[in-house]
């Protein structure tokens, strides 16, 4: 019992840091208004970006760095397309996942399958990994766990609820024309929040490849991207709700890892489904419940609408 | 001074230009990417024209691509009337194909009942695999999107489960495929089979319906302003369901036909990508029925490159990308066909 939960626990932190990074950047484009459907694409992108940098030699760090620089470039041309354009944002997302999954695995081709040549490897704190079932689950991580789970959510709560330039950025999300009628520059707040959405989708995908899995393969993102839009609604649009919620389907992913590992009496193609059953159960059953006491946390009133000042 | 300047109509044929111009401003940059890595581009392009339509061969080929395209790409843009992203064409299309393997497998007459039943087979286990999604979206706002899209990888996952499991066919050694189903559909070339016509007719007959009928007409107004439709009376959720059910009906018909029809079995991965690749379809084609069919094919020549390009070293995966790059210049195209270069008067 002790084994199982310290089990599904370390996972849960190992596997979820995936979605929190992604459901924390998408927080970011969604509370500028705009949708990025693209997070699969740019998951994969920055996966294969990260485990080619290790394989010349990079150290993981800066495979990382170079899976955001990836994630943010790509970032660019989705915000080019939907900022500065206001091109449809369905449209340009699902192009972002299509593009970005298929250039990802014709670049991976010579590396599918292999080990990443190098790892963001788990570090014992001296004393604290003692302790029963948290030292192995919690405190013997590799230590970007740490800045996933603690420092960006706290980190980004802070920016968007504490500071001025959050309430701004909020404000282009939700009422575009009042915050540029307030001197609020809408088009550049809108690009850089999608950039730097990217950017953390981008390192979703490094840390994906070089601390969860970590090697890469086709398909290895297995719609944790789409998952982690999901997270973001279920959220409400709130960095430490998406943080809690990435633990959550955390858990659920871990408890379909540790029932395969231990045969438990359930196909293993069953545990599979888990985490997409989840997240669909994730979106209706809180809404189903709030439909009786009205109580639901809104989107951000202009997600999804283009902005044009002629319009005003 | 020339300004850029927005207008907020334009005429019909200037979507249309601005269509046909994306696509191939998206070719052309696509083929200068795979020129920078080193490609005879104008050798690949000439292989994949010879390689489609040369031969009778190459036309079968394009042909079987075709069929199930129109399908996936209907069904995605019978949803976009009433102004819903149907993303799950690949989970309904699977659930089409395991629909109709189950009935093919355990029910036995004579073919011409068979095969209408296994149609409505396909039909029903797409509609049912898109039901949970139409609900939600319809009495509790969900954002269909999330919720089609994710059902794809369950269908994934259970197509595998079966395929390996209760379906297995022992005698089938290397590959994990159901037995084969004892009914095949009349061939209209020598593989290329009558799906390609069933699909065509279901084409105008999703033409007649949403141009010429009331329900159509409710449908296309629910789209349109859905706060004007439920004033003018029209059951607005009734209609997004129904969309949403015939949707996912249309994908699993497509499913049913590439069992039945032209992989005989089921097995993992015989979507082919088909139903991510309709609503691409749906998308070159605004979301109008008989559009669909040059959206189609257009999908099908770029769909059978990927295959016809492999003996030059370029994978699926190459053309996959190329197939973002066109839906991402559409919609690019899209806006861009509304602004005009005008000379401002002078004051």
């Amino acid at each position: 019992m002790i084994d199982l939960l310290t089990g599904v626990l370390s996972t849960a932190l190992l596997a979820g840091g995936v979605l929190v990074l992604g459901a924390l950047g998408e927080v970011l484009a969604e509370r500028v208004g705009v949708f990025n459907l693209g997070l699969e694409g740019l998951f994969a992108l920055g996966g294969v970006t990260a485990i080619i940098a290790v394989a010349h030699g990079a150290n993981p760090l800066a495979g990382l760095l170079a899976a955001i620089v990836v994630g943010g470039a790509f970032g660019m041309v989705f915000a080019g397309a939907v900022v500065v354009l206001r091109a449809n944002q369905t449209l340009c997302g699902l192009a972002l996942t299509i593009a970005g999954s298929g250039l990802a695995s014709a670049a991976g081709r010579g590396y599918s399958g292999q080990p990443a040549r190098a790892v963001f490897a788990g570090v014992a704190i001296p004393g604290l990994s003692e302790l029963p079932v948290l030292g192995r689950a919690v405190f013997s991580q590799n230590p970007l766990v740490y800045v996933i789970w603690i420092v960006l959510p706290l980190a980004l709560h802070w920016l968007l609820y504490r500071t001025r330039h959050g309430m701004n950025l909020r404000a282009v999300g939700e009422n575009p024309a009042a915050a540029d009628a307030a001197g609020v520059k809408v088009g550049l707040l809108r690009f850089g929040y999608v950039v730097a959405g990217a950017a953390f989708a981008g390192a979703a995908g490094g840390y994906l490849t070089l601390a969860f899995v970590p090697s890469w393969s086709d398909g290895i993102t297995g719609g944790r991207g789409w998952i982690a839009v999901a997270l973001v609604i279920f959220a409400g649009f709130r960095p430490l709700n998406a943080t809690l919620g990435a633990f959550m389907f955390g858990v659920i992913t871990a408890l379909g890892f540790v029932g395969q590992a231990r045969n438990w009496p359930v196909p293993p193609a069953v545990l599979s489904m888990l985490p997409y059953l989840g997240t669909i159960a994730c979106m209706i059953v809180p809404a189903l419940l709030a439909g009786r006491t009205g109580q639901r946390l809104m989107a951000p009133a202009a997600l999804g609408v283009p902005y044009f000042r002629d319009e005003r | 001074m020339i300004r850029l300047q927005r207008v907020s109509t334009v005429g019909p044929w200037i979507v249309v230009a601005a269509r046909v111009l994306s696509v191939a401003a998206a070719l052309l940059v696509g083929g200068a990417a795979f020129a920078v890595a080193g490609y005879d581009v104008p050798m690949l392009a000439g292989s994949v024209v010879r390689g489609s339509f040369d031969s009778l061969f190459g036309l079968e080929d394009l042909g079987l691509l075709f069929s199930p395209l129109i399908l996936t790409g209907l069904a995605a843009a019978v949803a976009l009337r009433i102004g819903l992203w149907n993303i799950g064409g690949e989970g309904q299309f699977y659930a089409g194909a395991i629909a109709a393997t189950l009935t093919g497998l355990n029910l036995h007459g004579p073919t011409p009942v068979m095969l209408p039943l296994l149609a409505l087979a396909g039909f029903a286990g797409g509609a049912a695999w898109v039901l949970v999604p139409a609900l939600a979206r319809a009495f509790l706002a969900i954002d269909e999107i999330i919720t089609t899209l994710l059902l794809n990888f369950v269908a994934v996952l259970l197509v595998n489960y079966l395929c390996t499991g209760p379906l297995r066919d022992p005698a089938q050694a290397v590959t994990s495929a159901s037995a084969r189903i004892p009914y095949e559909l009349p061939p209209l070339l020598d593989d290329l089979h009558w799906g390609l016509g069933g699909s065509v007719a279901l084409v105008s007959v999703m033409a007649v319906l949403f141009a010429r009928t009331r329900w159509g007409y409710e449908v296309r107004l629910s789209g349109a302003n859905r706060h004007a439709a439920r004033y003018a009376g029209i059951p607005v959720r009734r209609r997004l369901i129904q969309v949403l059910l015939l949707s996912g009906g249309l994908a699993g018909v497509a499913g049913m036909l590439e069992v039945v029809g032209t992989v005989h079995r089921l097995q993992g991965g015989i979507s082919n990508n088909y139903g991510y690749l309709g609503i691409m379809v749906a998308v070159l084609a605004g979301g109008v029925p008989f559009a669909v069919l040059p959206a189609a094919l257009l999908m099908a020549v770029i769909l059978n490159a990927g295959t016809v390009l492999q003996a030059y070293g370029v994978s699926n995966y190459e053309v996959l990308a190329l197939t973002g790059l066109v839906l991402l210049f559409t919609a690019m195209g899209e806006r861009i066909a509304y602004y005009r270069l005008s000379r401002p008067m002078r004051a």
